[in-house]
């Protein structure tokens, strides 16, 4: 570990204050957003078509962009604090850049009405759209700007880290597959930050092709860029990004576990093959949202296939039986932090096991536009990154001995946590009873059955949305003062 | 050799370049539109690149002049790939010696910046490059229309392709850039972030 003095250490409290502070507030509006989007499915509301467009990408975009960039900061905070010197002007720049982003992103869509959803699926947001060019225009130049600060933060952080640890092979962990004894400790956060970071740098920049061709379709509407080409390039970026926004977060899942466990979780010869695997396979397992794409050539739908399980078991294995290792008989208390952890590890391999299931060609031909797909990556979101990201804050901002006194905290976790995994068991059902997914609501479909079950299961999963939002609210009440007590206070680490 | 008679040479090899691109062959070059786009730009961009690396130590400029001065060459590009400005180029003399002053600029502060720069802008600004570069030589290519109206679409679709594989290598040596840059050796030598904006 290496020393960081007190006034940088302030410095880097500011900024996870402030990361904290904006992620605490956005999440549950967003959260609103999805609730609106079900009510309108579940017919108790009518929002419009458009206008449940326009809360649809709003709510995808965002939801994708908090929690990579509070996941990125908490990453950021952790490694500064413990491992690297990270430059805290960096630091501000991202966050600043971030922010303006995200101001363009809600103007284009709540003013502009920009409504083509998360994927932006081209030629989408340029044909017949019901918005005007300059939303379109600012929504990709808030993207770009996205882009830029993301770049940039994982570049500056994977060259630290390289800096520090003697250079790439080391902090992907390499030293530890040849013969010799290794002199340094790897810490585990090392090597997942390095492995989730490097993919990131690599698909943020295929993102800005895509974004500059967007741009300049948006100037030239007449141009004609080939679809496939477009939609290979989306999902590469954005698969990237949402899969190591869980990367992130398991990074410090690795760093605090032991904490409270009192166990090491080092770093070993299985660990660096599973997480290697990771770091090439990542970049492959997109092709498995592009199987209805018939013109694909064929060998990358089986590439997707193969690259989806062999990125997303390996890693999902050791990190499990890391997990149950550390747990198992080691007399831990189970405060809020570790049963974040533990569930939320949980969260993301039942998540996990429905994407795979997912990325199955043969069972992908029938769950592809149906509900099933919203069901998984909810699952690994709300009920893994989000667990995380909560845990993260409550060991932030307690210490053990306040975690144990703090007993609304865990009531409001366990209202969270059932409902949120009710509420994402009302998209499976969708999902089992073929209801397709981006239908702003279900009257148009001509089959009864559908469209009751759909309507039904839509509502129903509102009251979860309701009992998850108190969950969310009785922790605040502790979240939001241990913060700002955390925050004022000096002494507390 | 002695320093004022290699600067002299330098300046006259310099002078000769700008002569032969900007006005010797100039017609020639503007009559197709690789040549102009993927002959003339370049070399252009490249003689300015030349001549900052020859006087590379007078120029030593700061961190945040570094980052405006890519963030203006970046836009000089765009500019000029833009059918409006290209057309301009190619028709009006004054406009393609306003081209050919903003590329050798550019270019002159390319090395000196790009040298001096922490390797996270520098990664930047070259994966923005790749980017722009595909994208521009995309549109060129897929546009079944014409956008210059001084060429034909045949070399519209040529020069995008050229674009395309010129943006493919680009990129690929950005990754390459990336990762010669996170070893041991390299990391020691480098200018990062920490020092340079911690020193200032």
């Amino acid at each position: 570990m290496s020393q960081i003095n007190s006034t940088d250490f302030k410095k880097q409290k500011n900024l996870i204050a402030l990361w904290s502070y904006t992620f605490l507030i956005i999440f549950p509006l967003l959260i609103i957003l999805g609730l609106l989007m079900r009510l309108n499915q579940g017919e108790v509301i009518d929002l419009g078509i458009d206008n449940f467009y326009v809360v649809m990408t709003l709510h995808g975009l965002g939801m994708a962009g908090l929690l990579y960039s509070m996941a990125f900061g908490a990453l950021w905070y952790l490694l500064a604090s413990r491992y690297v010197k990270l430059n805290i002007k960096v630091g501000y720049f991202i966050y600043t850049t971030v922010i303006i982003g995200v101001v363009g992103l809600v103007i284009a869509t709540l003013i502009g009405k920009f409504g083509a959803g998360w994927y932006l699926l081209y030629p989408l947001p340029f044909k017949g759209t019901f918005w005007p060019g300059w939303a379109t225009a600012l929504s990709i130049i808030s993207l770009i700007l996205l882009g830029i600060a993301w770049l940039i933060g994982n570049i500056h952080v994977v060259y630290a880290l390289a800096r520090n640890f003697g250079g790439l092979a080391n902090i992907i962990g390499w030293q530890y597959l040849g013969r010799k004894k290794v002199d340094t400790e790897l810490p585990p956060v090392v090597l997942i930050a390095a492995i989730s970071l490097i993919p990131g740098v690599i698909a943020f920049l295929a993102g800005a092709v895509f974004l500059i061709m967007f741009l300049l379709q948006n100037f030239e509407p007449g141009l004609n860029f080939d679809n496939l080409l477009v939609k290979n390039l989306i999902f590469f970026f954005g698969h990237t990004l949402v899969n190591i926004t869980l990367y992130c977060c398991l990074g410090w899942v690795y760093a605090l576990l032991p904490e409270y466990s009192g166990r090491e979780w080092k770093v070993n010869k299985l660990l660096v093959y599973s997480w290697n695997a990771t770091f090439f396979f990542i970049l492959f397992a997109y092709f498995h949202h592009l199987y209805m794409d018939f013109v694909q050539p064929k060998p990358l739908h089986i590439a997707g296939q193969l690259a989806s399980y062999f990125s997303a078991i390996p890693a999902t294995a050791v990190t499990m039986f890391g997990v149950i290792s550390q747990i198992y008989r080691s007399k831990i208390r189970w405060t809020i932090v570790p049963t974040t952890f533990l569930l939320g590890v949980a969260g993301w391999a039942i998540g996990g096991f429905a994407a795979v299931v997912d990325s199955t060609i043969a069972i992908n031909k029938i769950l592809h536009n149906t509900l099933w797909v919203p069901a998984h990556f909810h699952t690994y979101m709300l009920t893994g990154v989000v667990l995380f990201l909560l845990g993260f804050l409550f060991h932030l901002t307690q210490t053990k001995d306040e975690q144990v006194k703090d007993k609304l905290s865990i009531t409001g976790f366990w209202t969270f946590l059932i409902a949120a995994h009710c509420f994402v068991a009302s998209f499976y059902a969708g999902g089992l009873n073929s209801i397709p997914r981006r239908y702003s609501d279900y009257t148009g479909i001509p089959m009864a059955s559908t469209h009751s079950t759909g309507a039904t299961l839509a509502a129903i999963s509102t009251i979860f949305i309701y009992i998850l939002l108190i969950g969310l609210l009785i922790m605040y009440f502790s979240i939001f003062k241990n913060l700002r007590q955390w925050y004022k206070n000096p002494s507390k680490t | 050799m002695h320093k004022s008679l290699k600067n002299i040479i330098n300046i006259i090899s310099i002078l000769i370049g700008i002569w032969f691109i900007s006005f010797n062959f100039n017609e020639w070059l503007c009559l197709t539109m690789q040549r102009h786009q993927l002959i003339q730009l370049p070399a252009m961009l490249l003689i300015g690149f030349m001549t900052g690396y020859t006087y590379r130590k007078n120029i030593k400029p700061d961190q945040t002049i570094t980052i405006c001065i890519l963030i203006l060459t970046i836009f000089s590009i765009i500019f000029w790939m833009i059918p409006r400005s290209i057309d301009l180029a190619v028709i009006n003399e004054k406009f393609n010696r306003i081209m050919h002053f903003n590329m050798l600029i550019a270019g002159f502060f390319l090395y000196p910046v790009l040298s001096k720069t922490v390797p996270e802008i520098k990664i930047v600004f070259l994966g923005m490059m790749a980017s722009m570069l595909m994208a521009g030589g995309i549109t060129l290519k897929t546009y079944n229309l014409l956008l210059c109206s001084s060429f034909t679409i045949e070399q519209q679709k040529q020069t995008g392709l050229i674009l395309i594989l010129v943006g493919i290598t680009l990129y690929f040596f950005t990754i390459f850039i990336f990762l010669r840059g996170l070893k041991p050796e390299e990391l020691k030598e480098k200018v990062n972030l920490n020092d340079s904006i911690h020193t200032q």
